[in-house]
């Protein structure tokens, strides 16, 4: 079986992000971008079940800006077999709405042909968490989000999904979605060997016009600002301090 | 001129960075605390940092190591400085390039096992009498037939609890001087070498520093690493690039770490209502330490590129070994400043680097010696040193 996993080039997780003076949005130009934190763990699934013998190949598909290339070769830093690098914007600023992402992959995922799809739940720059779910409604397959363990069987995958208040387990027939949730795996890091390795490995480069999708945007960007600033702290000597406070604050 | 940083080297350093953070970073208070790293503990961060190709990574891939070039070399080097010494040896390996002379049988034995982490190497030099003016040592061997014997003794040698074999240097013919001087790999359990105290020292705990002492012990060819009379020459030759890595890289690397830790300290401690800096006096001492380290780190990357361009590095090494050790003593000697009471305290690590970052001016040639080199270069002309377009 082959299995797809699309992959995001986002800000760093570690980067403290910086809103444009303008509002229009946050300053991505020289600050450090990483692949989305969800979609290495997805990568990290396909892995394990390509070690167990489950599947022969996985294929990574970017798309973004060029540079979304590095992206694909941390993937396959990690074990991943070969890339798709769709390139759909210039600008580094530049989002490709979740809808138009979908579009692309539906494509790609006709070319390819894979048994299963497994993508981060969401993309942790502008917290869409729609992606896959699109995916599965255009190609009217089964979906698995949240997932926090994946079996594969056979035609069927059994999936366990995180959702309010628990774990609910459901079984979904192949080819499916799956979206993973944070707890599913601990992605691992490219070894010395492997990032030699991938250097050789290949990435096709397509372009939206190639699936024949349009990528223009949707939405529109009203107004971005920062959170509120967290007030201070206060360190309490008991608790009979704290309930006081707690009064006092017309909280409790 | 390219000071781009490559993806793969950026994935590296990330997979260094990583595993230092996740793997090693936990293990330092205990070490600090005990003097120990128990052997499976040794063991467990092993396998996991060979598994992933991270032992030897300085060694050449025909030998089984990681192949890196002398710039990526020093990347990694640069954050191995963020954890602890007895961490390095352990997780990553100091393999000494000065078994890359090893020929014949000797590759099995020494080399091979070395950077598979199989067996594990330490240099002595060093003896009583003999630091600085590594040429004055005592340590005789003497032709007897076939054999060689070997009397004297060694001191401070690093890691030489844990070390299956040493690189001994010993006088071979006390007429020619300098030149009579000869390395030997000497097993551990080899007749005659018994090993002394584990003198202790004033930071990097966990590493033992051992007393080796040699009463006729007998040693054959296959022993003698290069040629006979010629080991200085060798040490200098190879080691400079170990000096490099060892020292230069993880001097910088150990200050970054420490300025990152004091940025965050300063933007958070309040005093005067305010955080500390705030203060123009704290201001100076952050930009100080960013000025310094940047240009260390500059000089590093040059130095680098010049061994890998085949350019003759040992004037420039010298160089960082006094610029990134003296950088390091500077930035946390700043960062206890800063820490205030904090700093001098155990509860936070300050101390435990401003401890450990002493001896970097010392060992590997203290910082004299390495500026008597720096300066004997400049006299007879080189003006490379600081000046790219002079003679
Ligand atoms: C923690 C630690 C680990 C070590 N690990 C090892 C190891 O693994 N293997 C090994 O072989 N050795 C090791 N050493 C020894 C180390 O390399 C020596 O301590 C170092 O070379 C200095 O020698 P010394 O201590 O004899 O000092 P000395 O040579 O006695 O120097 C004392 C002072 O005199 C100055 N001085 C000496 N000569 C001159 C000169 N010509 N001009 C100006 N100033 C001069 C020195 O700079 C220094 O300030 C280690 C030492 C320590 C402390």
């Amino acid at each position: 079986m082959k299995v797809l996993v699309p992959v995001k080039r986002v800000i760093d997780y570690n980067v403290k992000v910086r809103v444009k003076a303008d509002g229009s949005g946050v300053d991505l130009a020289n600050v450090k971008m990483s692949m989305n934190p969800f979609d290495e763990i997805a990568v990290e699934e396909a892995i394990r079940l390509k070690e167990a013998g489950k599947v022969e190949e996985i294929v990574l598909v970017s798309i973004g800006v060029k540079q979304a290339q590095e992206t694909i070769r941390t993937g396959l830093a990690m074990g991943a077999d070969r890339g798709i690098l769709v390139v759909a914007a210039e600008d580094v600023q530049q989002d490709i709405e979740p809808l138009a992402v979908a579009k692309i992959l539906a494509k790609v995922v006709e070319e390819e042909q894979p048994g299963l799809v497994i993508m981060g739940k969401q993309a942790i720059d502008n917290d869409m968490n729609a992606t896959g779910q699109m995916l599965a409604a255009l190609m009217g397959w089964a979906q698995a989000t949240f997932a926090s363990k994946l079996d594969v069987d056979g035609d069927s995958a059994t999936v366990t999904r995180e959702v309010d208040g628990g774990l609910q387990t459901i079984r979904v027939n192949l080819p499916a979605v799956v979206t993973a949730d944070l707890r599913l795996n601990e992605p691992r890091y490219a070894s010395l060997p492997n990032i030699m390795k991938a250097k050789k490995k290949p990435i096709d480069e397509k372009t939206p016009a190639d699936y024949g999708v349009d990528v223009s945007p949707r939405l529109e960007v009203v107004k971005t600002t920062e959170p509120p600033v967290r007030k201070a702290g206060e360190i309490v000597g008991s608790v009979d301090e704290l309930v006081t406070k707690l009064k006092d604050a017309g909280v409790i | 001129m390219d000071f781009e940083i490559t993806h793969e080297q950026r994935m590296l350093v990330e997979t260094v960075r990583g595993f230092i953070k996740d793997e090693l970073a936990p293990l330092e208070q205990e070490i600090e605390e005990t003097g120990q790293l128990p052997d499976e503990i040794a063991r467990s961060i092993f396998e996991k940092s060979r598994a992933l190709g991270l032992y030897g990574m300085n060694i050449p891939e025909e030998f089984g190591g990681g192949g890196l070039s002398a710039l990526e070399t020093m990347m990694v080097e640069e954050q191995f400085g963020h954890t602890t010494d007895i961490l390095i040896r352990r997780a990553f390996g100091n393999v000494y390039e000065v078994l890359l002379s090893c020929e014949g049988p000797q590759v099995e034995r020494w080399l091979l096992p070395s950077v598979r982490g199989d067996r594990v190497c330490s240099i002595a030099f060093t003896e009583p009498g003999a630091g600085s003016d590594a040429a004055g040592i005592r340590t005789r061997a003497e032709r007897k037939g076939d054999k060689w014997v070997l009397n004297g003794m060694k001191h401070y040698i690093s890691d030489g609890a844990f070390a299956d074999f040493f690189v001994v240097t010993a006088v071979t013919d006390p007429a020619k001087g300098h030149r009579g001087i000869s390395m030997f790999l000497l097993d551990k359990g080899t007749p005659g070498f018994n090993i002394g105290r584990d003198q202790p020292m004033m930071g990097l705990r966990g590493t033992s520093h051992l007393d080796l002492h040699f009463d006729d012990v007998e040693l054959t060819d296959e022993n003698l690493l290069g040629t006979e009379g010629e080991g200085l020459k060798l040490a200098l030759s190879v080691l400079g690039r170990v000096r490099l890595a060892q020292v230069a890289a993880r001097s910088i690397g150990k200050a970054t770490k420490v300025l990152q830790m004091t940025l965050d300290y300063a933007r958070e401690r309040v005093q005067f209502g305010q955080p500390i800096g705030e203060f123009q006096m704290v201001q100076q001492m952050l930009a100080d330490s960013a000025m310094e380290i940047s240009a260390a780190r500059s000089a590093l990357w040059q130095c680098a590129w010049e061994i890998d361009a085949g350019l003759d590095p040992r004037a420039r090494i010298s160089v960082l070994k006094v610029q990134g050790s003296e950088t390091l003593g500077r930035v946390v000697d700043r960062a206890v400043q800063i820490f205030g009471g904090m700093g001098y305290s155990k509860d936070l690590p300050i101390e435990r680097y401003y401890r450990d970052a002493r001896i970097y001016r010392i060992f590997d040639g203290a910082s004299e010696i390495h500026r008597g080199v720096i300066a004997k270069s400049l006299l007879k002309g080189g003006a490379q040193l600081f000046d790219p377009w002079g003679a």
